[in-house]
């Protein structure tokens, strides 16, 4: 028997992120490096703790090693209590056979039985894939207010974005009356931020429905929010104001990382934990020049940075140049190298004189430029050239 | 393996004196170095990497600061449900007057150790040691006693280095309190390996004689009587034994070899953890040869110094030659040179302070200047 919990967290972390390219080749999504020192799962989980949310199940499938290993115990975020915390859900077997999870309400429905024992009165569905810093347990009291039986957050976006997303249209009081999916004429800006609160007894009649119907793509946005709309169930948009970014990604995960550099943009670090690496503060050396950017502990810098971000670990040699880029733990760039507009991945090694990626404004041709990103281990060679928008999964001679 | 056959034990106020600006409120143990480390932290990460399950940290006074960081141990892997590390104060109105008289007192915690053996260390030593070879050195020479040291010209604050003399075995025939400085010696550290029975009929004997000095008592006394050995410490160790040797040894991370030494990836040195972000470096800023922990916000110079986690330089500021304590506010224009200024101290803009290299100034915890 396990000790009631009034609201249970299921973040969704199984997505392969293909649109993240070498970054999520033997990673997970939501397992990604962000902001110097975190993964991006590192904000879900630290909002729920932050929020007072003690129960998480975290739903892994693809690639799971890293993000299962980095969440462990739960421990940084304060989900190691006895009868609580954070849980990995991967797919299973059971009696009537094995089965993946084929789409995000299939995930939840799979994993019925781990809600189930909390007796909630609410669930929340997360995402691993957003920045963001929300306090949930005010969504939470909004959805009680509301008398709702399921509250989805939705954040103002411009006119011109509004299509790329899925766009909620509701009455004067906050009600829910049409979902639009990226709609061409979006009616309005309100766009969903994949963030869910529900009645856990709705919600789970609703999974079970769902799973009968063969034609279902078993999908929250698709399927089971529809059929919750249609059956008249109470359905309302929870305002947020706030930073808030997808970083599905190359440009958008660059973009966020860039924002915490930008005094002008309010997303702050502060209560966002995350596992730190055991390794002494980073040394400065005599020819080192840093300008607008951001350092974790480790790193051994002799080099120029200007709005970049080192993880943990990073060595930059005398005379190597770091504009504009995000480096992950461990990479080494040798004496005299450019790296560029760039993400590099854990424990690259960028030999002495190479360029990595350009500056913008010499690429008259837009198109031609774009961020360059260097894979987890890659080593390009002493003097190699790896040009704007590429993404190297494979060693680079010269 | 035979090193669950040894427990440690670290003195953390032991040379509380020697640093008695830094001591004043809390023990040796727990004086911040590096950054981010408290110098306990090198014993015990080098307990903890050398596979020792069991520590006890006797602490005698001010010792609140230190039970705040050793919280379970959990940070050195020395939490666990069979051991882990234990802070070990006096109790019954009694205090721990001496080396001998805190293990006295504390014979219960002894006698319920399963392990046989016992490591005595201190916390003035900054260095990367392996325990589990001065351990295996000690079964194989049989020895009662084993002592490590370390090769060295007497420097000269040490007030009275214990000196080893040698033989071809390694087997120690005498040991003198040395005088004057610059003379090598062996050098004892105050790292030693004794049998755990042993070590309790020593000091039962010593206290029943009232001969209550560890070295003299229970090292010095039995150079005839014990098979005693003494054990060589190469590579990085130093010890600290005034306000400008730890001045000196802090800024001896500066350099890239003692760094990879001492942080040794396999064996890192590991401390109690605090969610900082990363370090800011805004668009005025300007730092080299520096070593910078998380969690700062520097905009103005600074130059061979290192900044301990949280701390913040305002814009114009230049600091040079100094050691800022973790969350002490630094405000715009300020000139800092040679000082080493305590944590949660605020310096208002304008400021000035210099000291001289042989002569740091030091700022006390949450003074505002």
């Amino acid at each position: 028997m396990y000790p009631k919990q009034e609201v249970v967290a299921m973040l969704l972390a199984g997505g392969q992120g293909s649109r993240l390219g070498v970054l999520t080749k033997r990673l997970a999504k939501p397992a990604v490096p962000f902001g110097g020192k975190y993964r991006i799962i590192d904000f879900p989980l630290s909002n729920c703790a932050n929020s007072g949310i003690e129960a998480v199940g975290v739903l892994t499938q693809y690639q799971p090693l890293v993000l299962n290993e980095y969440i462990g115990n739960g421990q940084p975020w304060d989900l190691d209590g006895m009868h609580s915390g954070v849980t990995c859900l991967s797919p299973y077997q059971a009696v009537e056979g094995a089965e993946w999870y084929s789409g995000t309400a299939n995930a939840i429905y799979q994993n019925i039985a781990y809600i189930d024992r909390y007796h909630p009165d609410f669930v929340v569905i997360l995402s691993g894939d957003h920045i963001y810093k929300m306090d949930y347990s005010e969504m939470i009291a909004y959805h009680k207010e509301k008398g709702a039986d399921c509250t989805i957050a939705v954040i103002d976006v411009s006119l011109e974005e509004a299509s790329r997303f899925g766009i909620l249209n509701t009455n004067p009081d906050g009600s829910i009356y049409e979902f639009d999916e990226k709609p061409k004429h979006p009616k309005s800006t309100n766009a969903s931020m994949g963030i869910y609160v529900f009645n856990w007894d709705k919600l789970r009649k609703y999974l079970i429905e769902d799973e009968a119907k063969e034609d279902s793509d078993h999908d929250f946005g698709k399927n089971v929010l529809p059929a919750m709309l249609n059956a008249g169930e109470k359905m309302f948009a929870y305002s947020f104001e706030g930073y808030w970014k997808d970083v599905g990604t190359i440009d958008s995960l660059w973009d966020a990382n860039m924002d915490i550099l930008n005094p002008h943009v309010s997303l702050d670090l502060k209560n966002v934990y995350s596992r730190n690496p055991m390794m002494p503060p980073h040394y400065l050396g005599e020819n080192a020049e840093i300008q607008n950017s951001m350092l974790a502990d480790g790193c051994d810098v002799d080099g120029k940075l200007e709005f970049s971000i080192l993880f943990s670990g990073v060595t930059v040699g005398k005379g190597a140049e770091i504009n504009s880029s995000i480096i992950m733990p461990g990479a080494v760039i040798e004496e005299g190298a450019k790296v560029l507009y760039s993400i590099v991945s854990e424990n690259a090694h960028i030999g002495k004189n190479a360029v990595i990626g350009g500056y913008p404004e010499d690429y008259p041709n837009r198109d031609d430029w774009g961020v360059a990103v260097i894979g987890d281990g890659i080593k390009v060679a002493e003097g190699a050239k790896v040009a704007p928008k590429a993404m190297i999964d494979k060693d680079v001679e010269v | 393996m035979s090193i669950n056959k040894l427990a440690g034990i670290i003195f953390a106020n032991l040379g509380d004196e020697k640093l008695p600006e830094l001591t004043s409120k809390r023990s040796l143990g727990s004086v911040p170095f590096g950054g981010k480390y408290r110098l306990i932290d090198f014993s015990l990460s080098n307990m903890s990497n050398s596979g020792i399950n069991n520590v006890g940290i006797i602490a005698k006074n001010n010792f609140h600061s230190l039970m705040d960081h050793i919280g379970s141990g959990r940070a050195w892997d020395l939490s666990k449900r069979r051991s882990g590390v234990s802070i070990l104060s006096p109790y019954n109105g009694n205090s721990f007057e001496n080396r001998i008289m805190a293990l006295y007192q504390l014979h219960g915690y002894f006698e319920h150790l399963k392990e046989e053996y016992i490591v005595i260390a201190s916390c003035e030593c900054i260095q990367n040691f392996d325990y589990q070879k001065f351990f295996e050195f000690h079964l194989k020479k049989n020895a009662d006693i084993t002592v490590a040291y370390q090769k060295m010209s007497i420097p000269d604050n040490e007030t009275a280095p214990l000196a080893l003399t040698l033989d071809k075995d390694s087997r120690i025939t005498d040991m003198l309190i040395k005088f004057g400085s610059g003379d090598e010696c062996n050098m004892a550290v105050s790292s030693v390996i004794i049998k755990k029975d042993l070590l309790i009929s020593l000091v039962k004997k010593c206290v029943s004689a009232n001969t209550l000095n560890f070295r003299q008592n229970i090292l010095q006394d039995n150079v005839d009587k014990l098979n005693m050995f003494g054990y060589e410490i190469k590579g990085y160790c130093e010890h600290i034994a005034s306000i400008a040797d730890y001045f000196r040894i802090n800024m001896s991370l500066m350099s890239r070899e003692v760094r990879k030494e001492l942080f040794n990836p396999l064996r890192p040195i590991y401390t109690k953890v605090r969610d900082d972000m990363p370090s800011r470096y805004g668009l005025t800023s300007k730092v080299t040869s520096s070593l910078v922990a998380q969690g700062c916000k520097i905009d103005g110079e600074v130059e061979n110094s290192i900044l301990s986690k949280g701390v913040t330089v305002g814009k114009g500021s230049v600091i040079k030659n100094c050691i800022i304590m973790q969350d002490t506010k630094i405000g715009e224009n300020c000139k800092l040179s040679y000082a080493i200024i305590d944590k949660d101290v605020v310096i208002q803009p304008n400021r000035s302070l210099m000291g001289f290299e042989t002569y740091p100034i030091y700022i006390a915890k949450q003074t505002t200047i």
